[in-house]
């Protein structure tokens, strides 16, 4: 069978939302084809491997939009549904009182495409579940270590985007991440520890470096020492929060209130609004003047870094808070104007042919600081070092955050001492980033993804990379993980 | 039947186009066992924010996917693509994985050929529904916010679909399965009201009536007051009572009961909720979103999970319930939660009832704190309020909470009969609302 002609469905689309009149439409046809590879409890409990084709076609009518989508690549599909996204944008013409104007955009005719030194499709099944299964029989190896889990994901996205504008952008890229964890129990109660690689656009590399067969000794072992830790009194602690662990933070906390859709009311349903009102741009005191979060979606490698976004936007890369102050935020060629924006920061994003572009966090990150890791620690006298992701919750406007972590361990004079279990910290987002004091070099800079970020309804799932050195809080009310009881 | 009420919608693979697409799949498969699986959905949202229609999709997603066994060696692949030519190369993926992957101690074969209940999952009216009259719902809350000079964010979705399993074994099921939703966020400056429904048919989704409750709500919260945080009393209408409840089903897995990795270890047989409480799982009901079969292509069936406060079963997969002998496997894709004796038949008799309390529309982001105990953490949301000497006196900023349902449904002062329950965070529960002692709200949030 022939190979769908892409270029050919694109112009039958677009030719008839030309023709109805609308001021622009756009349609991206994607051929996403993902591996799965789960283990569990020293066995591979499933592989499967999904090619999921379809295409979706955006019309903005009269300054309202319409979109269909459809899983059913064909010349008669096509027409089909790009007469239902013009139907469904006159419907929402019919009722709109305030238009839709885009930002202007130049045209794009470009390919990006991701290089891997290893396609992760090419290498054999067989090593991917022998690495899973050597692994989790490492893990069990720990006394005390009742249950396992290992998996690997890829992602390969091919994808063509063209826009009644003239732009054409064609992608073919991937995604990787892999993790495995080990749960302990001790005295009725059980804890686990986790790995994960970052979700980054490389290839089985990634795996390879990541080395699970010598990190899942440790990983076990401190499963076992985490359930057996003394739990943490309540108080006020000095934290020290470890890249992975601030990867979670800054989305939940910077990434989702620096969403201009979400600050104008767009989520007020579903994800929620934003404590970052677009009157406290430029004035707002986030956090202190150690905090400088940097949206990148040009960095190589990293999630958001597309080339384009799904408006045809090139990526950019710009200051979301800078020496604490609160400054841009993560927008579309439809909210940017709003704000007096010129053009859009690139942030727009569906998570497939179905679903219709929204704005999406960007690759946030905390820049470098100049102290070591050693020297935050110095200067702690009871404190908190954190490492991972744990429970997480936060109001819907972001100020009110709990966070648990995977890894705990007291800071007693200067120094790391002991694990503890039961770390839950809480705090208001502007008064937890204004209590920042330091922040680790480059070389303490790591990279972690996230490919589960919810938002939208119907609910779609978000890309991004975040990066950060370590970084230390004053003060920080822990309320230990046991706060109910 | 097929789905082919609107004009512009494409028909969805019905019976018989399935069993043709299975019989294709297990005529190409070399395995010692096939599995197919079929989703073919078609589903719209019309979404508003501001007064405005901001997002108006629909989307037509088919997928199949096959799993090819060889003794214990078993793969999956799947396809949205339904031509002869892809199903084919669906099937040899499926078994060239299935070759290439180590023997699976767990792995069981498809099941053989069942019979099923036919359980309400289609209505002919959601079927037909197209983005015309979700559009009209959206206009009528825009409308009812726009007189009262109040911003309405929300949602009317609407989907059909046909969902089908077949196997090798002469396994075969296939149903249609409807689904119509609103919500509705209702913004009056800084407060918030809401409401939301879920159910098969889009005719019962009482659009108007939520509307009006979630404007009441906003228009409530105008004047808030900040109550330190402490335990109270709380009144739970039934989406926040829904969110506890689905944390504490989502953990119910005998894998981890086994392993003793469960909040649960131990209790089984046990009380863990207050004697008044029972769950159901009532997969007829027709107010709830029961299936008729499940994706291993099993049965759903009505089954008691917590009876008189103790609980009475768990979840299992196929290779558990083998292995500890349970022949038939019980589902809990319609739960019905109802409290015996004595219950008050409104949430405002609760109310009246009541001489303190915080009355919580909503939780969100509910996230487990400590897995051991099932402490949770979350946030009230969109309507919370101080009751004082039976009435609501003033709302109150939001608090966020650590409890666990093991600890709060075991004090229970009142409940009602059980009401439709739905949150953007949890699937749709019957459950009563309550007035629940001592609830430990941790912190207060900014709004």
């Amino acid at each position: 069978m022939s190979a769908p002609n892409w270029d050919e469905f694109a112009e039958l689309a677009l030719k008839r939302v030309v023709a109805s009149g609308a001021e622009y439409g756009d349609i991206r046809l994607l051929d996403s084809t993902a591996q799965t590879i789960r283990g569990e409890d020293r066995r591979i409990d499933s592989i499967r491997e999904t090619q999921d084709r379809g295409f979706g076609i955006r019309v903005l009518y009269h300054g309202a939009w319409g979109f269909a989508a459809s899983s059913v690549l064909s010349l008669e599909e096509v027409p089909r549904v790009a007469e239902l996204a013009i139907e469904i944008a006159k419907g929402s013409a019919s009722v709109a009182s305030e238009k839709v104007k885009l930002a202007d955009e130049p045209v794009h005719r470009d390919r990006v495409v991701t290089a891997p030194r290893i396609d992760p499709f090419a290498v054999a099944l067989e090593r991917k579940t022998a690495l899973l299964l050597e692994t989790m029989e490492y893990v069990h190896r720990q006394p005390g270590i009742v249950r396992s889990s290992a998996s690997l994901w890829a992602r390969q996205d091919r994808k063509l985007f063209v826009s009644t504008e003239g732009s054409r952008l064609e992608f073919d890229l991937l995604a990787l991440s892999g993790d495995f964890d080990a749960t302990a129990v001790h005295d009725g109660r059980f804890a686990s520890r986790s790995f994960n690689t970052p979700h980054l656009r490389m290839g089985y590399e990634l795996i390879e470096n990541a080395n699970f067969l010598a990190e899942a000794p440790r990983i076990a072992s401190q499963a076992v020492e985490k359930v057996k830790a003394p739990t943490t009194e309540p108080g006020l602690y000095d934290l020290v929060l470890d890249p992975e662990h601030l990867s979670l933070t800054m989305h939940e906390s910077c990434g989702h209130p620096s969403e201009l859709d979400r600050a104008l009311g767009y989520e007020a349903n579903y994800a929620g609004t934003s404590f970052l009102t677009t009157d406290k741009r430029g004035t707002f005191q986030y956090g202190s003047p150690h905090v400088n979060l940097v949206a990148d979606n040009c960095e190589p490698e990293t999630l958001a870094a597309t080339g384009y976004d799904d408006d045809g936007v090139a990526c950019q890369r710009w200051d979301i808070v800078r020496d604490g102050i609160f400054i841009g935020y993560c927008t579309n060629r439809e909210v940017a104007p709003k704000i007096g924006a010129t053009r859009s920061h690139g942030s727009n994003r569906a998570d497939g042919w179905g679903s219709v572009p929204i704005v999406r966090i960007a690759n946030i990150g905390l820049e470098p600081g100049v102290a070591t890791l050693d020297e935050l620690l110095a200067d702690v006298k009871r404190g908190i070092y954190i490492e991972g992701h744990g429970s997480y919750s936060i109001d819907q406007r972001r100020y009110n955050f709990q966070f648990g972590g995977d890894a705990f361990w007291k800071i007693e004079n200067g120094k790391r001492t002991h694990m503890v279990r039961d770390v839950v910290y809480h705090g208001i987002t502007p008064e937890f980033w204004g209590s920042c004091d330091g922040v680790a070099d480059r070389s303490h800079r790591r990279r972690y993804g996230f490919i589960t970020c919810g938002k939208g309804q119907p609910a779609q799932s978000g890309w991004m990379t975040h990066a950060a050195s370590h970084a230390r809080f004053r003060n920080v009310n822990v309320i230990g993980g046991q706060a109910g009881s | 039947m097929s789905a082919t009420g609107h004009k512009t919608w494409p028909k969805l693979t019905n019976r018989d186009e399935f069993r043709f697409l299975a019989d294709l799949v297990l005529k190409h498969s070399t395995g010692d066992h096939t599995l197919v699986s079929l989703h073919d959905q078609q589903s719209g949202t019309t979404r508003f924010a501001n007064n405005q229609i901001v997002q108006n999709v629909d989307t037509r997603r088919g997928s199949l996917h096959v799993t090819v066994a060889f003794g214990l060696r078993h793969g999956t692949a799947g396809t949205t693509d339904f031509t002869a030519g892809a199903v084919q190369e669906t099937v040899a993926r499926a078994v060239q994985i299935a070759h290439l992957s180590p023997d699976d101690p767990e792995y069981l074969p498809p099941v053989e050929p069942q019979q099923y209940m036919t359980p309400p999952t289609t209505r002919a009216e959601t079927v037909i529904a197209g983005p015309a009259r979700r559009l009209e719902y959206a206009n009528e809350a825009i409308g009812q916010c726009r007189m009262e000079n109040l911003e309405a964010a929300g949602i009317v979705s609407s989907s059909v679909a046909t969902v089908g399993v077949a196997a090798s074994t002469g396994l075969f099921a296939h149903e249609e399965r409807t689904d119509a939703r609103y919500s509705l966020t209702v913004q009056a400056g800084e407060a918030t009201g809401w409401g939301a429904a879920a159910h098969r048919s889009i005719d019962h989704l009482r659009v108007q009536e939520r509307t009006l409750t979630a404007i009441e709500k906003a228009k409530r919260g105008l004047e808030v007051r900040e109550l330190p945080q402490g335990r109270y009393t709380v009144i739970l209408e039934p989406a926040a009572v829904a969110g506890l409840w689905s944390s504490l089903l989502w953990t119910l897995d005998a894998k981890s009961y086994e392993k003793g990795t469960s909040a649960f270890s131990s209790k089984l047989g046990q009380p863990i909720v207050d004697k008044r409480l029972t769950l159901r799982n009532l997969p007829a009901h027709e107010d709830l979103l029961g299936i008729g079969f499940t994706s291993d292509g099993l049965p759903t069936v009505a089954s008691d999970w917590i009876s008189e406060g103790r609980l009475t079963q768990l979840v299992y997969d196929r290779f558990t319930a083998k292995r500890r002998g349970i022949d038939t496997i019980p589902t809990l894709d319609a739960p019905f939660l109802s409290g015996g004796g004595s219950s008050l038949p409104t949430l405002q008799e609760l109310i009246k009832g009541t001489a303190r309390a915080i009355l919580v529309t909503n939780f969100w982001y509910i996230r487990t704190v400590n897995p051991t105990d099932l402490t949770l953490t979350g946030m009230t949301r969109d309507g919370t309020f101080l009751v004082e000497n039976g009435a609501i006196v003033s709302a109150v900023k939001n608090f966020r909470f650590h409890e666990s349902p093991l600890r709060v449904f075991n004090r229970i002062e009142a409940f009602t009969s059980p009401t439709e329950a739905i949150t953007s965070e949890t699937g749709k529960l019957l459950v009563p609302a309550m007035t629940l002692r001592d609830f430990n709200f941790s912190s207060v949030t900014r709004f």
